[in-house]
């Protein structure tokens, strides 16, 4: 009994602690529209051209079509697009999409991983002609129709700008916390709410069996080094019974054959494992060996414990 | 997700042979060869004409115009354009002409015109033609079609490797998201639908100025557009798509000087042949008719 009404006032804790952080981070930055106003017309030869356009959840599919559902994943909330022309003819475009939490801006973030990091915002990445970074609640993306030495340097003196107007950084996801830090492949991990979006990374099943939803963070991180490669996805839940319900219906349609610790060697003679604390599931998508797939959720199951 | 249905997983793609890329979509198996008759071979018209665009971008109509009779011509073997619009379409059809809006790279207006003006011509009352994309769903045309004519511009997709002709279908269902798994990989599905099936009776893809590499959110860039000034025609949508296919990869090995596969792989072209019975996906079983303009033709 007394354990229960531990959990309890734990519970209201973590959910005080996340309308906090949540709120703290809505009133603490700049609005898109001020951020818009305070942008430079000029940088370098680049010169503001046209009217800047807002796009809504909605309208953003006339902006980007299929690549709008990435965003809205996130809870996009807002895109900033501004044109910038070269009077030789290039372009920059500076898109800032506003998400629903500086979590969701590194999300959005960790869509696509390809590209040489930079110094810029909270992480940055660059490739041919693409810049993109995410700072506080904001994803900055900046793209090259033509580029040029001048040109990145003008796009990345933009970025510069439009970082220090956004000012505070946000938090990155709790959830990435849990991670077992030996082997881990930091700059490689996916943050992300929706089944979709895990088919992307990587393809599990054309159903929902783990009922991921936008009440759901995900994040998906691979393992390499001498203890061998790995692919680990934990998901949090809102609350206990969801997550059982995911761990029920994970077993029943990916692992039937798992043994009772939750272990089942894969048709491709890699181990894969589920397991269950609390809200948190902790799935090993594929291992080079049981032992390292033991090995990492011990570990995992080890962080929810101490972090309960 | 009802407890009673099995879900197919990615175990079920391992059972059937080795993944080459774990940890990616890119690589996976298909799954399950052939769930329905496969088309034998395709008839496929690709005709080019370098004048149709005016500095490399501008479209003159009348010439557009004539390279789509040209193309019906050949596709159905008729001595002219009239003939060949005859023999699919009928006065008292009631025609949607599925377009796509997407501004960057949109179903020219001029292409749309001629399509029109050539249903009209065959006595299709202009009240029973309608041109459309995002709007399709709440369309009377649309919704009481008895046939339709399949139009949209090749690009480079972010969920399908390539924006083309089956994927130009996804607006007939309500939620489109559905369909994005394994780089979209069941769109040919869309076309089994009830208010789909069976209706599609000519395809075009438009290969005008097709965008060969997606770069940013926007996954445009024009750099990557190129003036191939050419139309795709084709009643086999796979067939004409594959074609189109072909043409983007050369293009992008040529760019960027090594192989540079489409990512991620539009294999929903080989599996609406393979699953779903759609079309011809291989060469072998296409039937390709050049005309015009064969400079850098890639294919």
């Amino acid at each position: 009994m007394k354990g229960v009404f531990l959990d309890q006032i734990t519970t209201v804790f973590f959910a005080i602690c996340v309308a906090g952080l949540v709120l703290f981070s809505t009133l603490s930055a700049a609005t898109l529209e001020s951020l818009g106003d305070a942008l430079p017309k000029k940088v370098m030869g680049w010169t503001k051209a046209g009217d800047d356009q807002i796009y809504d959840d909605q309208t953003i599919f006339e902006y980007i079509d299929g690549a709008a559902e990435v965003y809205r994943a996130y809870g996009m909330k807002k895109c900033f697009s501004r044109r910038y022309t070269h009077s030789e003819g290039s372009a920059i475009i500076l898109d800032i999409f506003e998400m629903a939490s500086p979590q969701d801006a590194f999300g959005v973030f960790t869509h696509d991983l390809d590209g040489d990091p930079l110094d810029l915002g909270q992480d940055a990445l660059y490739r041919a002609g693409w810049y993109r970074f995410w700072k506080d609640r904001f994803f900055v993306s900046m793209t090259i129709d033509q580029e040029s030495e001048t040109a990145d340097q003008a796009a990345r003196e933009l970025g510069k700008a439009v970082a220090s107007l956004i000012g505070m950084d946000g938090p990155r996801p709790v959830i990435l916390s849990y991670f077992p830090s030996e082997g881990l492949q930091s700059a490689r991990i996916r943050f992300f709410h929706d089944s979709n979006l895990l088919n992307t990374h990587y393809y599990l099943s054309d159903e929902n069996i783990l009922h991921l939803n936008s009440r759901t963070d995900a994040a998906l991180a691979s393992y390499g080094g001498s203890r061998g490669s790995a692919e680990v996805l934990l998901v949090r839940y809102p609350d206990r019974e969801k997550a059982s319900r995911a761990h029920k219906d994970f077993l029943a349609h990916y692992l039937p054959d798992a043994d009772a610790k939750g272990f089942a060697l894969l048709e491709n003679k890699r181990w894969s494992a589920v397991s269950l604390n609390g809200e948190l599931l902790a799935v090993v998508l594929e291992a080079d060996s049981r032992l390292l797939a033991e090995g990492l959720m011990k570990e995992i199951m080890e962080k929810a414990c101490e972090s309960r | 997700m009802a407890e009673a249905k099995r879900a197919l997983t990615r175990r079920d793609f391992l059972r059937t042979g080795t993944c080459a890329a774990v940890g990616s979509v890119i690589g996976l198996p298909l799954l399950k060869p052939a769930a329905s008759k496969a088309v034998e071979q395709s008839r496929v018209v690709l005709v080019r004409n370098k004048d149709v665009l005016r500095n490399g971008a501008n479209i003159r109509a009348e010439i557009l115009e004539n390279m789509l009779d040209q193309a019906m011509c050949s596709l159905l073997n008729v001595p002219d354009a009239a003939s060949g619009w005859r023999r699919l379409f009928k006065p008292d059809d009631v025609v949607g002409v599925k377009s796509n809006v997407w501004y960057h790279l949109p179903t020219p207006g001029e292409l749309e015109a001629a399509i029109q003006k050539r249903l009209v011509d065959v006595g299709v009352k202009g009240e029973n033609i309608s041109v459309d994309d995002r709007g399709i769903l709440r369309n009377p045309v649309f919704q009481n079609a008895t046939t339709l004519i399949n139009t949209r511009p090749m690009r480079t997709h972010h969920w399908s490797g390539l924006g083309t002709l089956l994927k130009n279908y996804i607006m007939f269902t309500p939620r489109p998201s559905k369909y994005h798994g394994n780089a979209c990989e069941r769109l040919g599905a869309i076309w089994q639908l009830p208010h789909v099936v069976g209706r599609t009776r000519l395809n075009i893809l438009v290969m005008l100025t097709p965008h060969f590499h997606g770069v940013g959110p926007h996954s445009f860039s024009e750099r990557y557009v190129w003036p191939y000034a050419g139309l795709i025609v084709s009643t086999d949508p796979v067939a004409a798509d594959t074609t189109g296919a072909r043409i983007i990869q050369a293009k992008r090995n040529l760019f960027f000087g090594k192989e540079s596969p489409i990512s991620p792989p539009p294999h929903h072209i080989a599996v609406a042949d393979s699953r779903y019975g759609l079309g011809c996906s291989t060469p072998d079983r296409i039937q390709l008719v050049k005309l015009g303009w064969q400079e850098e033709v890639l294919i």
